[in-house]
């Protein structure tokens, strides 16, 4: 798709330029930056530098120096407020009182939590891809659906769950009462609450999951199914030797996407629960918010983000160290 | 395979499909039933999936219950504006990365995808507090500037200027075109359907973001739909018709925007997927 189609490159003009050679860094040299016999042109430098600067600039000043405070202000303490500058060191203090004081039972939620959704989430994502991927009349039309909780704003569908889950009047409820059973209440127990938050983040999320195991299904070579096919495999043969292997990459860009989502779950945990009760909701962005803006503790705020950013660091070393070669698409 | 075992497959699978569907569509049919259900009825669970008669003056209600317009001016501001910002940015960054040779290139790459390496959970309070430094809390620059970096975007748009033809650009410079001409007028036309599924998933990102505006705007009226609504969430506690009501007053008008730009949006999905 970022392919500039064939019909439009004819029209340009262009040689036949193997797709190898088209992206990727490094050696290839562009023929844009040499004149007429090989000879350089001058290269528009100014521009290029204003052309970055914008991006470049906001990044540092967005994304880098905030990471550079974050990390600082985790060793420095004394501070009650996000505004105070006069701090003194203290080493790794936040870190263990931040640990202590709700940081390690958050950091455990966040496992729970995120092991479960990648389960469920690439699972589900898998199973109704597989579905919408078989060869029946009108299937096609039946993929949109799956798309309107992942674009649709996530605290207006944290509310209705939060209805559906709602004690006495909720959906659940009056299904439980109709079944004969007990009501439940999703807010009060630890284990019912965490299934809550996780059966919406599920919800939520896995469409995204469909379009993309989808794409991948789409672009398996059908000849080698076929083929399969003829010498009798059946369904769960074709899925198992040939289609599961085929999707190992996508699966692992998958996963990289599903993990980091689960470890960013904040706002359907600030809408259903506040992170309650007693934090058994309360994963470790929540405990970032909480410390920094309601107990406005920052120092123990900033060192969570510290733990929260080595993690993610460690998961896309991890990636990038399995599937880094080859991983850039031919674009 | 017989026919009739082929018809029980296709019938059994099918059926998978469309329970999952139900499933995935149920709790908006369940909000729109339970918004327009009249009052008094809030124990009838018949009446929140198919009311009897469909109170549409529940949702003016809830309209009129909080700034809903203002929240939405907000919205449309901030999510407009910080759209436009990352993918202008991202698109001259990606251009340049691509199509020119200077000193530094490589670290000043490395630079913006560090972006990418940064979550932006991990730096909320440093950037509350160089926002308050320049006095941008509460304020649209506030909440519209600090979102337009946009790594991922440079990142495929420097793919997407690799490929394309360097003739064109050539032939330009040969009528002595200027190079902003050159960006304005030759490439960044044929990078319009990138532009169209990296913007609306920029947009709907932007829409629906809800921790950066709630640590970045505290006043009602500078408000976006998202923090607005957690706080009717709050005035509201128990009233789950009118909260509901205005869940959909959230809901319907992205759902519309989905709808219409569905193709861009699968698009985008799967270009964001590319690492």
């Amino acid at each position: 798709m970022l392919e500039v189609s064939p019909a439009r490159r004819k029209e340009a003009g262009a040689r036949d330029v193997p797709a190898s050679r088209l992206p990727g860094r490094g050696r290839w040299i562009r023929p844009a930056a040499r004149g007429q016999r090989g000879r350089p042109v001058k290269q528009p430098r100014l521009l290029a530098y204003l052309f970055i600067a914008p991006a470049v600039g906001l990044t540092a000043l967005f994304s880098l120096v905030p990471l550079g405070l974050a990390v600082h202000r985790s060793f420095y303490g004394g501070g009650t407020n996000i505004f105070q500058t006069k701090l003194d060191f203290v080493g790794l203090q936040n870190y263990s009182n931040a640990l202590s004081s709700g940081g390690s039972q958050a950091l455990e939620v966040t496992a729970i939590y995120t092991v479960g959704f990648i389960v469920l989430a690439m699972g589900l994502g898998l199973a109704v891809a597989l579905l919408l991927n078989m060869k029946l009349p009108g299937i096609d039309r039946l993929r949109a659906p799956f798309i309107i909780p992942v674009v649709v704003p996530v605290v207006a569908t944290a509310l209705i769950w939060g209805n559906l889950f709602a004690p006495q009047f909720g959906f659940i409820n009056r299904i439980l009462e109709a079944l004969g059973l007990h009501q439940a209440d999703f807010t009060s127990s630890p284990s019912l609450a965490l299934i809550m938050v996780l059966t919406f983040g599920v919800w939520q999320f896995f469409g995204e999951n469909v379009i993309l195991y989808l794409a991948a299904l789409k672009s398996l070579p059908v000849d080698l199914l076929e083929a399969a096919s003829v010498d009798g495999a059946g369904p769960w043969r074709r899925f198992r030797f040939i289609r599961w292997p085929l999707l190992r990459r996508a699966t692992a860009v998958i996963l990289v996407i599903t993990t980091l989502t689960g470890l960013q779950t904040f706002t359907q945990i600030y809408i259903l629960t506040a992170g309650g009760p007693n934090g058994a909701t309360s994963p470790i962005v929540y405990e970032i918010y909480n410390k920094a803006f309601v107990q406005f503790n920052t120092g123990q705020a900033d060192a969570l983000a510290g733990i929260l950013f080595l993690i993610s660091l460690v998961i896309t070393v991890i990636v990038v160290a399995t599937i880094g070669r080859g991983s850039r698409r031919d674009v | 395979m017989t026919f009739n075992r082929r018809l029980a497959n296709r019938v059994f699978f099918y059926a998978l499909v469309v329970i999952a569907v139900g499933v995935v569509v149920f709790p908006l049919i369940w909000m729109l039933g339970t918004a327009v259900k009249p009052n008094g009825q809030i124990l009838d669970l018949r009446a929140s999936l198919w009311p009897s008669q469909f109170e549409w003056s529940n949702i003016v209600k809830a309209w009129n219950s909080a700034p809903f317009g203002r929240w939405y001016l907000n919205s449309v501001i901030f999510a407009v504006c910080a759209t436009i910002g990352q993918i202008l940015t991202a698109m001259m960054a990606g251009y340049a990365f691509a199509m020119f040779d200077f000193p530094g290139k490589r670290i000043l790459f490395y630079v913006v995808l560090g972006g990418l390496m940064v979550p932006f959970t991990v730096i909320i309070v440093p950037v509350v507090q160089i926002l308050a430094t320049f006095h941008w809390l509460n304020t649209y620059q506030g909440l519209i500037v600090p979102n337009i970096a946009f790594a991922l975007g440079t990142f495929l748009f420097r793919q997407f200027f690799f490929g394309a033809p360097p003739e064109l650009g050539e032939a330009a410079r040969i009528d002595g075109a200027s190079e902003w001409r050159i960006f304005y007028k030759v490439y960044s036309p044929l990078a319009r359907p990138v532009i169209a599924a990296l913007g609306i998933i920029a947009f709907l990102t932007n829409w629906n973001n809800f921790l950066f505006p709630l640590i970045v705007v505290n006043t009602t009226s500078m408000n976006v739909v998202s923090t607005g609504l957690s706080v009717f969430q709050t005035q509201f506690s128990t009233n789950y018709d009118l909260i509901t009501s205005a869940a959909l007053i959230a809901i319907v008008p992205i759902l519309l925007v989905a709808i219409v730009a569905q193709r861009q949006i699968v698009e985008g999905i799967s270009l964001g997927a590319v690492q």
